[in-house]
């Protein structure tokens, strides 16, 4: 008993210094800036803080009146429902296609939809600004073969929020393909045997079979797009920094303009406490789904 | 395929499965038109690349560059980019940070996953509730501390700046949490109890069947801080100290020469040249890349 106790003294010991360096960091670089910007979001301040004065609530207040974050705040729900959907539907429809290949061309089918995923948002960005150019763009052109009109992708209000949507969307289904594939190729064999001799045909296998089986990889998916695409940025900066007219703007994008382009730094720390509270709401909300799932 | 018995229910059975053949063989071409129109973007920007400027501009645009040219290769090369110094420090930032996540996530996960002691549960659900947090919320505190400290005065301080933000990682922790927890609980008594330190134990016991969750974890990371573009342009204010996401961003974003016009040719040698270190690094390690991704979801 004596021994024991001894033994596991030592052990505790240890295991606290195996997390030092670890929590260490994550005070520092994530609880410490944290609680820092909760701080910094109740003052008017620039990137010199020494005249930094203190607005208190109003900073919070002054948001509501302020109609580009409202914008901003309006449109990053819009990018999550527009996006978050269509990326499910689309993965899980491609995923379901590449399933019916030899596990050869499935890994091959896989990594050619992952790759915009690697080579990020940026990249792909600089090539859609070319596709999407109303006058010599690839998009215009070959809706012209179909006699539609050029339109104006980037810069017309109307149609800059869905082109930024459309750019995310190619870069965002990567990951889930990976793990509809996964979650469909645990499905037990002998589910889907008993199903076929019961004379089930193969839409019904989809619906009523292998989408509720992967239900709980629908589940990880939509919790992890969802809180990726409430951060999305670099499309919208790369693309149409925010515009025409605050149409395509996003909340991390007018958090990045607000403290790094104007220098507002108070301001932007403001925004960025709603953006995480917005994101822990969601968050608790998915979790309490995925317990009543199980 | 196999069994002569099998024959004749075979024959009754492809005569009535001859439209689900058909369909099958659509399914499958369908998948691959899918895929070609997807990566569509990717040779659009590296065949443009190699296309006079301008081509770029033609309408109807040109679909294969049928006069190749490698003048956008030359001009991003030798024209007043430092592309080379670029991929060096993304190399470098990213494998310092995929350093610094791997040697303190391996020792923190070690200790979550096998180890029970005071306080350890709410230690880790801290951990965890910050694992969605907006890293963006983050970066003006961390800005705040890189001037303060003057960490850009020195390109080692540079790097140090740019691997900041993502050196503590709840996920990297987590996953290896996860792995750790397998490890057999007889095989750390049976070590314990011939008088291994808790050292040994984690260096000659842990480390060896941890080491493919941490090669996950580190190549992992490293795209992501490949791909970390917001904290890197924050960070560059030189040019000398970009990284190539934000050095290519830039170009994308620069009119040619006092020009109105955008070198599309050169903005698409930029992109082809970001776009190809990770689509190489991402056919090498395929797999390590299908396990970091599945293995974050958790079954338990």
């Amino acid at each position: 008993m004596n021994k024991t106790s001894r033994h596991s003294s030592r052990a505790s010991r240890a295991a606290y210094f195996f997390i030092a360096p670890g929590y260490i960091a994550f005070l520092a670089l994530i609880l410490g800036p944290l609680l820092y910007s909760i701080y910094l979001s109740f003052f008017n301040a620039s990137f010199n803080l020494e005249a930094k004065t203190f607005r208190g609530l109003g900073q919070y207040l002054g948001l509501l009146d302020d109609s580009i974050f409202l914008k901003a705040l309006g449109n990053t729900f819009k990018y999550v429902l527009v996006v978050v959907p269509s990326a499910i539907v689309v993965s899980l429809v491609i995923a379901l296609m590449i399933e019916r290949f030899g596990p050869r061309l499935q890994g091959l089918f896989r990594g050619a939809f992952y790759l915009p995923t690697v080579a990020g948002g940026v990249i792909l960005s600089i090539v859609w600004i070319w596709i999407f150019n109303p006058t010599y763009g690839l998009l215009n052109y070959v809706l012209g073969a179909f006699g539609i009109q050029p339109v104006l992708w980037l810069s017309s209000p109307s149609t800059s929020f869905l082109s930024v949507c459309v750019v995310m969307l190619t870069y965002t289904i990567g990951q889930p393909i990976i793990l509809f594939l996964a979650g469909l190729a645990g499905i037990q064999q002998d589910i889907l045997d008993a199903a076929t001799v019961d004379g089930v045909n193969a839409w019904q296998r989809i619906l009523l079979i292998k989408i509720p089986c992967i239900r709980p990889v629908t589940l990880f998916v939509l919790a992890t797009l969802t809180i990726q695409i409430f951060q999305s940025w670099e499309t919208v900066f790369m693309l149409t920094q925010g515009g025409p007219s605050n149409s395509s703007t996003s909340l991390v994008f007018l958090i990045y303009q607000t403290a790094f382009i104007s220098a507002r730094v108070g301001k932007a720390a403001a925004m960025g406490v709603v953006l995480t509270v917005i994101i822990m709401i969601v968050t608790l909300f998915q979790i309490r789904m995925w317990r009543e799932e199980r | 395929m196999s069994g002569r018995n099998a024959v004749p229910v075979r024959s009754r059975r492809s005569v009535a499965m001859l439209p689900s053949v058909l369909g099958e063989l659509l399914v499958k071409a369908l998948l691959v038109v899918m895929t070609l129109l997807f990566l569509l973007p990717l040779y659009w920007m590296v065949s443009g690349s190699f296309k006079l400027q301008s081509i770029t501009i033609s309408v109807p645009p040109e679909f294969f560059p049928t006069r190749p040219t490698l003048e956008n290769w030359s001009k991003l090369f030798k024209g007043s980019w430092p592309v080379w110094s670029w991929l060096r420090n993304s190399v470098l930032v990213s494998l310092l940070t995929s350093a610094f996540v791997v040697s303190i996530s391996s020792l923190a996960g070690f200790a979550f996953g096998t180890k029970k002691f005071p306080g350890d549960k709410i230690l880790f659900f801290l951990l965890l509730a910050t694992m969605f947090l907006p890293p963006q919320v983050m970066f003006i505190p961390l800005f705040l501390w890189v001037r303060t400290l003057h960490l850009t005065d020195s390109q080692i301080g540079v790097y140090f700046a740019m691997a900041m933000p993502m050196i503590a990682s709840p996920f990297g922790i987590f996953l290896v949490r996860q792995f750790a927890g397998s490890i057999p609980k007889s095989m750390i008594e049976a070590a314990t109890i011939d008088g291994a330190s808790e050292r040994q134990i984690f260096l000659k016991i842990a480390l060896p069947l941890l080491k493919p969750a941490l090669a996950t974890l580190a190549i992992f990371t490293f795209n992501a801080s490949w791909n970390n573009f917001m904290w890197q342009s924050i960070l560059s204010n030189e040019r000398i100290n970009f990284t190539i996401p934000v050095g290519v961003s830039f170009i994308a974003r620069t009119p040619a020469f006092g020009k109105s016009v955008t070198d599309i040719g050169l903005m698409m040698a930029g992109g082809a040249f970001g776009a190809f270190f990770m689509v190489v690094f991402f056919i090498m390690f395929q797999r390590y890349f299908v396990k970091g991704i599945t293995s974050g979801s958790v079954k338990e």
